[in-house]
């Protein structure tokens, strides 16, 4: 796989925030008698800034989804946590902890995370109207596409061969709503055999080759440790 | 340390400046009648300029449209160099060639989303404005196509005075048809459109009935609605549609569309005919430097500079003010017709 270490931190970046998003529990190294602060506090070092940073996603989820409720779509929180970590990296890499190389791919890591978490929680734009994953909409909706359908092709006006197109394509959509959930499992599965009876294979991480350099490693491998607390 | 690149949250990318259809309200700002510089450059040119721009700013999601961005035969190729540098893209097309083999290939090809325009239920309506008798069979067909094939379709309505006053049906149709969302923009003159401002432009109080349709159908049908050309709140209560979204110039922010012409001129948006310069021969950076754009974000028109609101509508679309009266600072065609049309009623 040609992945470059540049698109390798975003990919790191953006599955740290999808976990901490999806409460994922990292560990605050708090105990009963010390519960978790309220919001990000005060800290001393460098590594406790970058990992409050780290730790900040679900705050700025939710004040990227007040903001939208208001019409904004500007990211001012994501820009001060951005500003915080790069100050972060740059003591460390100042005390010699970091090698500047490093520290830029760990900022890149976290850019495409804060990116990621304001994308999902902003405002539709112009030209970014909306940006859905496919998936079936509600069975309801699909009832009522089928009736809409229905009236238009009453009227006539429509090219027979379109509707039929149309229909089809609606059909797709309500077989799969009309699926339990061990036939979803099934169909994927018959699918996942299928390609691989194909002569495709899904070969295991190691197998994987991926272009990562050493310092990608380190910088992955810095993250992981800082929001380990190792 | 790295430099610090521009981030872009979309980047858009004028395939090519031919097309097959002769739209009354296009903005290209090539059919302007003007002197706009015309051509593109060859797939390797085109390919080095996408990587630049890249490679200069941190962008996630390229849009491409044209012209029609169909009728370039390395679009494939285009798009095979996006993918593979993980950007997701949306194509903005008018579906006259969205055959099913031509979605399979772009689906294959990484496009996750396509904009394709609806601009009326009725054939007649909307191959009038496209300017291409068989535009609607093409489009419906191109949607129906897409959706079979698991993609997702965007639809543009245009509001016109040609159209404006059957926009439900218009939205019931897209919903039939399994759209993911609509795009409500009225028309903003520019382009070849610019010479059809009186024929085209609709009034404030079309615009005001045609979203109270919107509002009420967006909730009825659980259909996404956007209003992405800028309508100013002097003109109309938008607050009063809380289920449609509202968009105003995002022109250099973090939100601002760039747009890259065929030779890699770059200009703030597509509807600015005002170019900032050549890709090739300048950084990303310093081609949207804020001494370049500030003649771009700073322009307000006078009627506007006391207004609370101000800074966030802009007074409307600079760029149609600039295209149709030659100044940013001027107010803009919607706007200018509004506030006269607000001084014949107070007399």
């Amino acid at each position: 796989m040609n992945l470059s270490r540049r698109d390798f931190m975003k990919l790191v970046g953006v599955s740290v925030a999808s976990l901490a998003l999806t409460r994922c529990s990292l560990p605050i190294g708090v105990t009963c008698y010390a519960p978790l602060p309220p919001s990000p506090y005060p800290t001393d070092s460098a590594r406790d800034r970058l990992r409050t940073c780290w730790l900040s996603f679900g705050e700025l989820a939710r004040r990227t989804q007040e903001s939208a409720q208001q019409g904004s779509s500007e990211d001012t929180y994501g820009a001060e946590l951005t500003a915080d970590h790069r100050a972060a990296l740059d003591e460390l890499v100042a005390s010699g902890e970091l090698t500047a190389s490093v520290a830029d791919l760990v900022q890149e890591a976290y850019n495409a995370a804060v990116y990621h978490v304001w994308r999902s929680n902003s405002l539709m734009t112009c030209y970014e109207p909306m940006m859905v994953d496919y998936a079936p909409v509600s069975a309801n909706i699909l009832v009522e596409q089928s009736a809409a359908l229905d009236e238009i092709a009453a009227q006539g006006a429509v090219d027979p061969a379109t509707l039929e197109t149309a229909r089809a394509a609606l059909e797709h959509d309500l077989a799969f709503y009309a699926m339990t959930d061990e036939e979803v499992s099934n169909l994927y599965n018959r699918i996942v055999t299928e390609w691989q009876a194909q002569g495709g294979t899904t070969p295991s991480f190691d197998e994987l080759d991926l272009e990562i350099t050493p310092d990608a490693q380190a910088a992955a491998q810095f993250i992981i440790s800082l929001l380990t607390g190792q | 340390m790295t430099a610090v690149r521009p981030r872009l949250q979309s980047l858009i990318f004028e395939v090519t400046q031919a097309c097959n259809h002769t739209c009354l309200h296009c903005y290209n700002v090539w059919q302007g009648g003007g002197l706009y510089p015309l051509g593109q450059l060859d797939t390797p040119r085109t390919l080095n300029l996408l990587a630049k721009a890249l490679d200069e700013t941190t962008c996630s999601h390229v849009t491409l449209t044209g012209g029609e961005p169909l009728l370039r035969s390395d679009l494939p190729r285009i798009l095979e160099f996006l993918q593979q540098r993980r950007v997701r893209v949306t194509v903005i097309s008018n579906g006259r060639l969205l055959t099913e083999p031509a979605v399979a290939s772009l689906l294959e090809r990484g496009v996750g989303l396509f904009e394709l325009p609806l601009l009326s239920h009725q054939r007649q309506v909307h191959d009038e404005l496209s300017g291409a008798p068989g535009a609607w069979d093409a489009v419906l067909a191109a949607m129906a196509n897409v959706r079979l094939q698991h993609g997702q379709v965007v639809a543009a309505f245009v509001a016109t005075r040609k159209n404006i006053e059957r926009l439900g049906e218009t939205l019931k149709l897209a919903f039939a048809f399994g759209v993911r969302g609509v795009m409500f923009n009225r028309f903003n003159p520019g382009g070849r459109g610019r010479q059809r401002l009186s024929e085209l432009l609709p009034t404030v109080d079309q615009v005001r009935d045609a979203l109270e349709v919107a509002e009420k159908m967006s909730v009825e049908l659980k259909l996404p609605v956007s209003c992405s050309i800028p309508i100013q709140p002097c003109l109309i209560d938008i607050s009063q549609y809380p289920h449609l979204g509202f968009g105003f110039c995002a022109a250099g922010s973090e939100r601002a569309y760039y747009t890259l012409d065929p030779l890699g001129n770059l200009r703030a948006c597509n509807h600015t005919d005002l170019i900032l310069g050549n890709l090739f021969e300048e950084s990303f950076t310093n081609l949207i430097a804020p001494e370049r754009m500030s003649a771009f974000t700073c322009a307000i028109p006078a009627f506007c500079a006391d207004c609370d609101r101000r800074l966030e509508c802009q007074g409307g679309c600079k760029a149609s003010a600039q295209v149709c009266y030659g100044s940013l600072t001027e107010e803009e065609p919607f706007l200018r017709n509004g506030l006269l049309r607000a001084d014949q009623i107070n007399g």
